[in-house]
């Protein structure tokens, strides 16, 4: 077998030659030759599995359809109301009604008309999804931007007009994220077909997806990327890129490195110490904006009542809660567990929402004297071990917990085992894993409110009421999980719903972030940054959504990859001085950062070479090492 | 080959395999935390009537034993691994389906070029051992060896991708490329595949040489090696002949047991290049909480390695007569 075995080894290797003998002329393959599409290619953590938007459920999933489809009404640089699938709206007098005005003329990407019809399908086919056995659509989360704004019925009495009634006068619907769907394909499909993955036939939607948005997705192989190709029959202004790839990655170490070779041209989900390492580097910007969410510290505030799990009476006391809360460095918590990538949070809108976040009236400042003279007069007293004693006299422990999904959660907990131990509170830490978590802080009768703190985070939509909706008497037992209840606040939550007028609406939101603050049934530890970078290239004029707080792309609705041109376009001297972006002049925390100079280029290279220099001395080390022990073998065999 | 050895080694893998069914079983269902809740994951306003009804749809209010398992085993059985959690509206069959054949390609053609080479080197290092191939090849293998692949496919993304910018960093081919000509889609493919391949072949090379250069020493001093050069064969021939079918047992065993290992690699080589397969499938699974992705990924790993163990326990007989009975 000896000869055949060689002749197979060798043809093996020949191949391999070959193979070799291929990759190396040329290498990397020149595939942006000119008259190629100009593609922005956006990198993100994030898994691409969705093309069916009732199974959203991450952000990228939301950016996916807001290419593909228009909502009703769209979104502005700084969120407000845009034309998009309707062209212009007006409210009823007793603001019951709302009627919308479709555009005429308007076509499908594939050339069918786009009417009335097919938004009348589509929130028809929202509605529906509360009488299927699951009671909502796919993932359940576009159903609730309907049902939040009440509404009743929706009717298309011509083409060009949609008319939609409310249970009670608000505005919401004005930021109603549902896609508008190409009747004439989905109304193919069954409801159950539309929603549910178990079914026979669930409906993927795979490419070429038929749509209004500015970009269509054309080609997806799942979990690596989605490609867009322009839609030549969208109504509105278009970006310079001819084609959006979307591509995920398992490492945002690969994605950072893809981004400095311009392989990728965006990147969204690289964490502080990534960010840092970008700032500065040439034909980079980097772009930090608010999260439209936060993490808080919430509290068991039903304590030891009936139905709740809680280990003391103290959690449902507003004084002890507020006390905590003297003894909690937000910014210390910043620095250590975000890079300095964020900000100490106080109210339960956060400042993303530039129009209705407000500052504390009376701010906790990090005090533990003083928090320690608010237990006192609050009663509470310490026993001979300098331990807290609860109104009943037992020591209190409280038990604090995160999910496992959340690895900062985690390194905020040494901070609070120390503040809180300072005031006499034993507090016994450890992570839970994640659909345990949610089962113990569902409140009764649902589930066993079994804890006392724990961290979490909330991510908001457009509009605040999501991350209102939470402390309302309502939800105990569905999404609240501090179980705040108070009357006041359950009223005024239905009054700033049924508000039209802004400023009115803007001052019951005051009312309501002033009063959860003060009750503390949240500590908010810190509004998260949004940490993005891309390259300046290939496209230019990045706008950031909203302006002074946002990011270019991965916002609300397809604005920023309408406003890009083509960086080649540009007048060649200091091309990111030629269109002032308010990104660029607004300052604060959304200014990207400037291209660097040669400076900040040789840093960079300088920081590879050390990797490179480090790696051949480690070789050269080993090798070392590696003769000495060759010398000491003794029998060395003769050479032939 | 004797049929009561072949006989016996499918037995044992055949228990191993249920064995394995069975803890996959009992593992899934021992972790923390509710299956409804994770089915029901973020969907607001859970009332307990939806949390009922799923329960009930998916089989949950049925005791573990035996109903549960023995639907598990049918299942299983027929092939049905139940849906993916995240790839919405797609099977686990048809999810891993799309990722084992990256997985295969990299790890196979890997493994290929470390035998080849890792052999060689080997063979040759022992057989000129105390020359400077061998010095050179011996210090090289044990740097190799003792490199994690995640830092070694980050050194050669680093050198290679970013600095000198020879071959792209990420995928296993260019995203939404438009190709003239099926040539062109394998170089690209090709220029995606050489860092993976060569952080793969590159870990797997200083194991395999380190053995089969031991391997070949020990051989070379026996005494049928002896007689062999005492005949005044060439020295080639003596190796080739000899020393090297002799020499060539460890390293069997070694490539077998070792595709345990490279399933271990295959998790940071992929996420270290975006390579799509098994690797990164199971890092996202996990992230994501996809339990019957992961149940499926875990069954199809373990029964692979029984699978190559079978494998290599057959190779074995027909290598070394003394086996078979």
């Amino acid at each position: 077998m000896a000869s055949p075995l060689r002749a197979r080894v060798f043809r093996t290797l020949a191949a391999l030659l070959l193979l070799t003998a291929l990759l190396v002329p040329g290498s990397a393959p020149a595939l942006a030759a000119d008259g190629e599409p100009l593609v922005l290619r956006a990198g993100t953590d994030q898994d691409l599995q969705v093309l069916n938007p009732f199974n959203s459920v991450v952000v990228a999933d939301f950016e996916v359809y807001t290419l593909n489809y228009d909502t009703l009404v769209g979104w502005g640089q700084n969120i407000e109301p845009v034309e998009g699938f309707a062209q212009s709206w007006e409210q009823s007098a007793d603001g019951l009604t709302w009627t919308f005005n479709i555009r005429p003329g308007m076509l499908w990407s594939d050339g069918e008309p786009a009417t009335a019809e097919d938004a009348r399908w589509t929130y028809q086919l929202v509605l529906d999804g509360q009488e299927t056995t699951n009671g909502y659509l796919g993932e359940g989360y576009l159903d609730g931007y309907l049902t939040n704004a009440g509404v009743t019925s929706v009717e298309a009495p011509d083409a060009q007009t949609l008319v939609v009634t409310t249970e009670f006068p608000n505005t919401l619907l004005l930021q109603a994220y549902v896609p508008i769907l190409p009747k004439h394909i989905w109304s193919q499909y069954t409801i159950e077909q539309i929603g549910d993955v178990t079914a026979e036939g669930f409906f993927q939607n795979e490419p070429p997806v038929v749509g209004t948005g500015p970009y269509v997705a054309v080609e997806w192989t799942p979990g690596e990327f989605i490609r867009f190709a322009r839609n030549d029959n969208y109504w509105g202004q278009q970006g310079a890129a001819d084609e959006v790839i979307l591509q995920h990655f398992a490492s945002p170490d690969t994605m950072v490195q893809a981004l400095r070779t311009g392989e990728i041209d965006y990147v969204r989900g690289v964490n502080g110490d990534q960010f840092d390492a970008l700032e500065g580097v040439e034909d980079i910007a980097t772009v930090e904006g608010f999260a439209n969410g936060y993490t808080e510290l919430s509290f068991n505030t039903g304590g030891t009542k009936e139905g709740y799990g809680g280990s003391t009476p103290a959690l449902s006391d507003v004084a002890f809660r507020d006390a905590l809360g003297y003894a909690i460095d937000k910014q210390a918590l910043v620095d250590a567990v975000l890079n300095g990538h964020g900000v100490p949070g106080d109210t339960i809108i956060p400042p993303f929402h530039t129009r209705w976040h407000v500052a504390p009236d009376t701010p906790r400042t990090f005090d533990i004297e003083e928090a320690k003279r608010r237990l006192q007069a609050a009663g509470y007293e310490l026993n001979g071990d300098n331990r807290l004693l609860d109104k009943e006299g037992n020591p209190i422990t409280l038990r604090l917990t995160w999910p496992d999904s959340e690895s900062e959660n985690g390194s905020i907990a040494p901070f609070l085992v120390e503040w809180f131990g300072e005031l006499g509170i034993e507090v016994d830490a450890a992570v839970t894993e994640e659909g345990k978590l949610i089962e113990d802080v569902t409140g009764p009768p649902a589930g066993p409110a079994n804890y006392d703190i724990y961290m979490w985070g909330w991510v908001g939509d457009p509009d605040p009421t999501s991350l209102l909706n939470f402390f309302r008497t309502e939800e105990i037992g569905g999404s609240s999980d501090s179980y705040y209840s108070n009357p006041d606040y359950d009223q005024m939550f239905l009054d700033q719903r049924a508000e039209s007028d802004e400023a009115a609406r803007k001052q019951i939101l005051d009312d309501m972030q002033q009063l959860v603050y003060n009750e503390a049934p949240y500590h908010i530890l810190y509004y998260d940054s949004e940490l993005h970078a891309y390259r300046t290239d290939k496209f230019a004029n990045w706008q950031n959504q909203p302006a002074d707080t946002g990011t270019p792309l991965f916002g609300y609705g397809p604005w920023g990859y309408t406003q890009l041109t083509a960086a080649s376009d540009e007048p060649s001297p200091a091309p990111s001085a030629a269109v002032p972006s308010p990104g660029a002049t607004s300052g604060g925390e959304a200014t990207p950062a400037p291209s660097g100079g040669d400076d900040d280029a040789a840093a960079s290279s300088g920081s590879n070479t050390i990797l490179l220099v480090a790696g051949i001395a480690a070789l050269v080390a080993v090798l070392a090492i590696g003769l000495v022990m060759m010398r000491r073998r003794s029998g060395v065999q003769e050479e032939e | 080959m004797g049929s009561a050895y072949l006989v016996r080694r499918l037995a044992s893998a055949a228990i191993t395999i249920l064995l394995i069914v069975l803890i996959n079983f009992l593992l899934f269902r021992a972790m923390p935390g509710s299956p409804e809740r994770i089915i029901l994951r973020g969907v607001p306003n859970v009332t307990l009537e939806r949390l009922e009804a799923t329960r009930e749809r998916w089989g949950l209010n049925e005791p573990l034993f035996p109903d549960q398992f023995v639907s598990f085993l049918q299942a299983t059985a027929s092939g049905d691994l139940g849906f993916s959690f995240v790839a919405r509206g797609q099977t686990v069959g048809e999810v891993l389906a799309q990722r084992i054949w990256p997985t295969l390609i990299l790890f196979g053609l890997g493994e290929l070029v470390a035998i080849v080479v890792g052999l060689a080197l080997g063979a040759y290092s022992g057989w000129r051992r105390g020359g400077p191939i061998d010095f050179v090849g011996n210090g090289v293998s044990l740097i190799l060896y003792s490199a994690p692949y995640f830092l070694l496919g980050m050194i050669l993304l680093l050198i290679f991708a970013t600095n000198l910018g020879w071959f792209p960093t990420f995928g296993m081919l260019t995203a939404g490329a438009t190709y003239s000509s099926p040539v062109d889609r394998l170089v690209d493919f090709l220029s995606h595949l050489a860092l993976p391949l060569a952080t793969v072949a590159l870990g797997l090379i200083g194991q395999y040489a380190i053995v089969m250069r031991s391997s070949i020493i020990e051989t070379s001093s026996d005494d049928y090696v002896t007689t062999a050069r005492g005949m005044g064969l060439k020295d080639s021939r003596v190796l080739r002949h000899h020393a090297l079918p002799n020499a060539m047992l460890p390293t069997v065993t070694l490539v077998a047991i070792n595709l345990g290992y490279v399933v271990a690699g295959a998790i940071t080589v992929e996420v270290v290049f975006n390579w799509p397969g098994l690797g990164t499938l199971t890092v996202e699974a996990l992230t994501a909480r996809d339990y019957p992705v992961l149940q499926g990924v875990f069954l199809l790993l373990s029964v692979s390695v029984v699978l190559a163990n079978l494998a290599a326990d057959m190779v074995y007989g027909v290598l070394d007569p003394r086996v078979r009975t």
